[in-house]
């Protein structure tokens, strides 16, 4: 047999946990940087560096074992530091934001009311993807209430697919009082009539 | 894994609508990244009635409530709409994805002296290790001109000694032919075979937890990873965990493969999609530094 036998090979490089967590997020070498993240995900006293290095964080691989500390830490100051990348122009930093904030379901909910009253349409957009994974209940309740007063037809319509997938009867006169609001916008009328159809149980 | 046996009983008698079935499969799409459309009806309504009959849903409704928000059910369902167990050749198309595409894309990066290390994370009972040190001897016309070392590696220690120990029920080779089994198999009493000596000295089987970046991290970098039908069990939480650890486990350039059920997309961000003609495989950017 020409294969390897059970010697194993020498292990390729790997870099020590960094002795000091705030040097080692603070190290020009990415891998150390990611070292130093992994090392933060049990230790809650470590998000506001998490934070201060998320803000500052080019590398995608480091920003993503940030955010994947940030997650096991979990709890309201994790969400806290997570939030604003929502805000980044970068849309790699948003979706992993929008992924990390998804995973801590169990913490977001009340920071969605306002996530979802945001000036910013873009937040507001990614805001409704935080309320698929909730319970449907409190998901109708939200995403009505955020339609109740929408004016952008592509927040609307975020919305409006989460709903079409866990909206409760609750959701079906916002839903109606929105298609006649955005009459004018034969979109959101449509995807208004298609959630209705589908928590209703007909045809969409 | 666990292999289980159905067992099922006649499911009962829910009536599951055209729009239900819709609204359904576009949640476990969501959730699984499994298709089934209008012809596999049966087959989903099939399994769906059993788990609202082990659930005691009396409607469609009732029971999708409790997927929204009873992420064991959601498990328990996932489990239902695939075939838990494990067995020689198992998804053999990536092992030809392995021999026809990313072992030589691996080989043209390496220098010669360097080993080609493979790594079968969760192994279980050795199956999926063996098979593919069988799969690499029989189709990889290469094998002799390389290093390989194959490493299996679990959590259960008792899973990692009966796979030291190599021998396997009739079942587990039902994929392979008379003539690999001849090949590679002694017969023993009872209808159980024994794995070659040469082979079972080929492979090595270590314990470690994938959650667990200090015990994973000793074993070094590879350039494929095997990590098939794992991840789907894990909540969210722990998944981005496992992908974040593996990735670090992985060679820059090198690749990994999930289950036929798993999406790393939806995981990670870190991963490239790789379509070859065999197999959907992810990759580790060639460009990316050791940690980076």
């Amino acid at each position: 047999m020409p294969l390897v036998k059970r010697t194993p090979a020498p292990a390729a490089h790997q870099e020590s946990p960094p002795q000091d967590i705030e040097e080692g997020l603070r190290s020009p070498e990415p891998g150390c940087r990611r070292q130093a993240a992994h090392a933060c995900a049990s230790r809650p006293d470590a998000i506001p560096l998490l934070s201060d290095s998320l803000r500052v964080e080019t590398e995608p691989a480091v920003r993503q074992a940030i955010l994947t500390a940030l997650v096991g830490i979990g709890g309201d100051d994790a969400v806290r530091a997570i939030v604003p990348c929502l805000r980044s122009d970068d849309a790699g930093i948003r979706t992993g934001a929008l992924d990390a904030l998804r995973a801590l379901s169990a913490d977001i909910e009340p920071w969605l009311p306002s996530l979802l009253a945001d000036p910013d349409a873009d937040v507001r957009v990614l805001s409704t993807e935080l309320a698929r994974g909730m319970p449907a209940d409190r998901a109708t309740l939200h995403l009505c209430r955020m339609l109740e007063r929408e004016s952008h037809p592509n927040a609307c319509a975020a919305a409006l697919d989460v709903l079409a997938e866990v909206g409760t009867r609750e959701a079906v006169p916002a839903l109606r009082r929105l298609a006649a609001r955005f009459a004018g916008e034969p979109f959101v009328v449509f995807a208004a009539s298609v959630a209705i159809a589908r928590i209703e149980g007909t045809k969409g | 894994m666990t292999p289980r046996s159905p067992g099922r009983t006649d499911p009962p008698d829910i009536a599951i609508g055209d729009e239900e079935f819709r609204r359904f499969t576009e949640f476990f799409y969501r959730r699984t990244g499994m298709i089934f459309g209008e012809s596999k009806r049966y087959y989903v309504d099939r399994r769906l009635r059993d788990r609202m009959a082990a659930t005691g849903a009396e409607s469609f409704i009732s029971y999708f409530g409790q997927l929204l928000t009873n992420t064991a059910e959601v498990e328990q369902l996932i489990n239902a709409f695939t075939i838990n167990e494990t067995y020689f050749y198992r998804e053999d198309h990536q092992f030809r994805c392995l021999t026809s595409a990313l072992l030589g894309q691996i080989a043209s990066r390496k220098r010669r002296s360097a080993p080609i290390r493979i790594w079968s994370m969760p192994c279980s009972t050795g199956e999926e290790a063996y098979s593919i040190a069988i799969w690499l001897l029989e189709n990889w016309p290469s094998v002799d001109d390389w290093d390989i070392e194959i490493v299996g590696t679990d959590i259960d220690t008792r899973a990692l000694q009966a796979a030291e120990e190599g021998v396997y029920a009739e079942r587990a080779l039902m994929r392979l032919s008379p003539y690999l089994i001849g090949k590679y198999f002694e017969r023993l009493d009872g209808g159980r075979y024994r794995l070659a000596e040469d082979l079972r000295g080929s492979v090595r089987f270590t314990r470690a937890n994938v959650m667990d970046q200090g015990e994973t991290a000793r074993h070094g970098e590879f350039d494929v990873i095997f990590c098939r039908n794992m991840l789907i069990y894990f909540d969210e939480k722990s998944r981005r965990q496992a992908a974040d650890n593996l990735y670090d486990r992985l060679a820059p350039g090198g690749y990994i493969c999930l289950g036929h059920t798993e999406s790393m997309s939806r995981i990670s961000p870190l991963f490239q999609v790789c379509r070859f003609d065999d197999a959907i495989v992810y990759q580790r950017p060639v460009g990316t530094s050791h940690g980076g």
